[in-house]
């Protein structure tokens, strides 16, 4: 390759790129006002059966976010049968946020009968074993905020098991669980570093986001 | 006269107490009751006296500790009444009342109270306070889960145990063993004995090893004393050469003199000049001697001593030494500068013969497997034989001298030669790596202990070094007193556990030391000529073997008085000619 990878800026771009990647990234969060009002300015063609999912995918998002498991798991069964029965580590976890939720409002009977009658059978199998641990041990505490294991509780945990729900329930439709905008992000930081490594000062120096962001 | 004490008056009975004291306070045991006083010796409250009166000659024993642990140890044969009664007798109680009540109460099953008494006993340590309250917390919720009452069991974790904020990984375990109590997961059956109740009286025992002795004497005190005292006596017991012996604590366990062997049960004559070398088998049931008169032989142990098996001849020069195949089957020798020769032990017949055009062999080994003989070359090489007589390997250099042992430790790694007139040469097969024992003086043999950690060092100078050969090269001992100036003598280690060192010498005697101390036990006369080589029967620590300028080997065994004197348990081993 005779192209130096440091010479990006003469590269020709095509709008309809840029569109795209635009409306994945609103598709997949489910921004259906913005998505709709981008498709009417640019004139886009517009997805097919996005629409009308996207509405549900993000009730199921949201409940799962706020803690809301169980009504997170009713929607989802609605919308993509078998797709928790085939993802049994995506269940476990939306299950464990029901029982975050118990414990967090005390509630240490219905707590230990949810851990019981729901949580226990994934037992059986090795690699819950360690996270039903994790989560028990949640019980022994009267205020779990102070406990070794106050991670499960926190908002960055319900996002990040909201998040795989949702990668999950996009890729049961055939649709890509990845915005091609968190593809290009990653793309460029593999890249800078590549160039990084190199340890030639001369020539124009690689791209930064973060200085763009920062600018 | 029974009722003559109670007439006798109070004064009396001072004067009693106060010849008590000074016994007391001289430091002798208190022995018997004085006379007079038939109802043995008067209770009076120590602990008022102070806890500094001492029993025992040297002064070192509290009176206090000391019959506490009896009282401990009464209890614990199950002599109740006497623990008790001796608590009662001596004023010393066992355990403070507060103890006493603690123990009840965990024996009980009163858990709060219990640890309100823990409190009370006034333990300096907050770890270990919270280190025992958390077992006995720790019983209480398994003893409510084992009763089904599971939120009970749950709020003693989240209320009593867990804010004690120790042992978080334990507190784990016991919120997962709230969720299945009986249907454990299939992977946890193997944690199930550490998740449920055990016996009240084995928290008992878990709370005695956390908790200070000062505070509840630990189980079995006095028996772990004595025990101590027994194998410290057997560790400082010089001639500890037998296993008959069982310990008594009646007197201080010592084996005497008489366990060494020391008189000459037989003299084997059938060489025909200088006997320069012999060796047990490693099962003992075999000698194999080498002589200057070309010729090796088998000699056969049994109960009736040694008798001669198979004279092996067929060398045209002198033997210098022999070597037995690891089981035993085979038999090695080694002409001086001439070829090895394999004898068929059973049959005496020669199996093969090992030689090199136009080179001589000077020293012989076996490998571990016995798959592969190894012989030093009077061209300073080491070869390394098949069986069959294909060489395999050859380690040039100056691996060896002419004059030279030769000994393969027994992971077949090390082969350990004379390399130079000061230096031992340990050439590691493996790692390719050559490690030197270097000494002052001229090094004429050397011999390698049964647990290859030892190498036995013969010197000109008449000094036979010991040297720690693991790990580092250390020199460990010196052992001195025999004669040694223009021959080669050998030496070698035996005895049980090898604990002794033996070794010819010129003057004719055969020298043993203790290997520990390097203390010279015992000069054995009888020998009418240097002796040349000594070996330690491996399986019978009683029968040792010299071989001699005179052309005899003697066989030396315990003192067949003292042995007629022994119970009928004999070592199998008829003695005759029981005379120098």
């Amino acid at each position: 390759m005779d192209v130096d990878p440091r010479q990006y800026e003469h590269i020709a771009i095509n709008d309809n790129d840029i569109h795209n990647i635009i409306m994945s990234y609103l598709v997949h969060n489910c921004f259906k006002e913005t998505l709709e009002s981008f498709i009417a300015c640019t004139g886009m063609k517009q997805p097919s059966d996005y629409l009308e999912d996207m509405d549900k995918r993000k009730r199921i998002f949201q409940f799962a976010l706020e803690g809301n498991a169980l009504k997170s798991i009713e929607l989802t069964e609605q919308l993509a049968t078998n797709l928790l029965e085939k993802n049994k580590d995506l269940h476990f976890d939306l299950l464990s946020l029901h029982f975050v939720e118990l414990v967090c409002s005390r509630k240490c009977a219905a707590a230990l009968e949810f851990a019981q009658t729901k949580l226990t059978p994934f037992g059986k199998e090795q690699k819950y074993v360690e996270k039903l641990e994790d989560f028990m041990a949640l019980l022994a505490f009267d205020e779990p905020e102070k406990s070794p294991m106050f991670h499960l509780l926190s908002l960055e945990y319900r996002q990040h098991v909201a998040e795989n729900l949702n990668r999950a329930i996009l890729a049961y439709a055939n649709h890509p669980s990845y915005t091609a905008m968190e593809r290009l992000i990653q793309q460029t930081t593999v890249v800078r570093q590549c160039l990084n490594q190199e340890h030639t000062k001369d020539g124009p120096p690689p791209f930064s986001l973060k200085d763009f962001l920062k600018s | 006269m029974g009722g003559v004490e109670d007439d006798e008056p109070a004064s009396k009975r001072m004067k009693l107490s106060s010849e008590e004291l000074r016994l007391l306070s001289n430091g002798s045991a208190i022995k018997e009751p004085l006379a007079g006083s038939s109802g043995g010796l008067m209770a009076w409250p120590l602990h008022s006296q102070g806890g500094k009166e001492v029993v025992g000659s040297k002064g070192l024993i509290k009176k206090v500790e000391f019959v506490r642990i009896i009282t401990k140890a009464l209890y614990s044969l199950g002599y109740i009444k006497s623990g008790a009664h001796l608590e009662e007798e001596s004023g010393i109680t066992l355990h403070s009342s507060l103890v006493n009540v603690f123990m009840r109460q965990i024996l009980e099953g009163s858990w709060d109270e219990s640890i309100v008494t823990l409190h009370d006993i006034g333990l300096t340590d907050e770890r270990t306070i919270k280190s025992a309250s958390f077992l006995i917390l720790e019983q209480k919720f398994f003893e409510l889960l084992d009763e089904e009452k599971v939120m009970d069991a749950l709020n003693t974790l989240r209320t009593e145990i867990a804010p004690l904020c120790i042992n978080n990984s334990r507190v784990r375990e016991l919120s997962s063993s709230i969720v299945s109590p009986s249907q454990c997961f299939s992977v946890w059956s193997l944690k199930q004995d550490t998740l449920r109740a055990r016996s009240r009286t084995k928290l008992l025992e878990e709370l005695q090893k956390l908790l200070p002795p000062t505070v509840m004497i630990p189980e079995r005190r006095l028996e772990h004393l004595v025990e101590q005292a027994l194998v410290l006596q057997r560790g400082a017991c010089l001639f500890h050469n037998s296993m008959d012996k069982e310990m008594s604590l009646y007197a201080d366990h010592q084996c005497g003199r008489d366990q060494i062997p020391s008189q000459t049960l037989q003299i084997l004559q059938s060489h025909a000049d200088e006997v320069w070398f012999l060796q047990f088998s490693h099962n003992g049931k075999y000698l194999a001697s080498s002589s200057n008169d070309r010729s090796a032989i088998i000699w056969e142990v049994d109960a009736n001593g040694l008798s001669l098996k198979h004279k092996l001849s067929g060398h045209q020069k002198p033997i210098s030494s022999v070597s037995w195949s690891p089981d035993d089957h085979q038999l090695l020798t080694c002409g001086v500068e001439e070829v090895l020769r394999c004898w068929d032990v059973s049959s005496g017949e020669c199996l093969h013969v090992y030689e090199k055009a136009g080179l001589g062999m000077v020293s012989c080994g076996w490998s571990p497997d016995g798959k592969w003989i190894f012989s030093g070359v009077n061209d300073k090489s080491i070869c390394m034989w098949e069986l069959d007589g294909k060489e395999l390997e050859c380690w040039k250099g100056q691996c060896t001298l002419k004059i030279s042992d030769l000994e393969i430790t027994s992971d077949g790694r090390q082969i350990i030669s004379i390399c130079r007139e000061t230096a031992i040469l340990l050439h590691d097969r493996e790692a390719k790596v050559e490690r030197l024992i270097e000494e002052d003086r001229t090094i004429t043999s050397f011999s390698l202990s049964r647990d290859n950690r030892f190498l036995l060092v013969n010197l000109l100078n008449q000094e036979i070094h010991l040297w720690n050969i693991e790990g580092d090269l250390k020199l460990v001992s010196k052992y001195k007193g025999h004669k040694r100036t223009r021959f080669i003598i050998r030496s070698c280690f035996g005895g049980l556990e090898q604990a002794f060192i033996a070794s010819g010498s010129e003057d004719s005697l055969v020298y043993i030391w203790h290997r520990g101390t390097g203390e010279l036990i015992k000069a054995l006369p009888g020998h009418s000529g240097s002796v040349n080589c000594v070996s330690w029967n491996p399986a019978n620590p009683h029968m040792l073997a010299s071989a001699s300028d005179d052309r005899t080997i003697r066989i030396w065994g315990l003192n067949n008085l003292s042995a007629k004197l022994k119970d009928s348990h004999s070592n199998g081993i008829h003695y005759c000619n029981g005379r120098t």
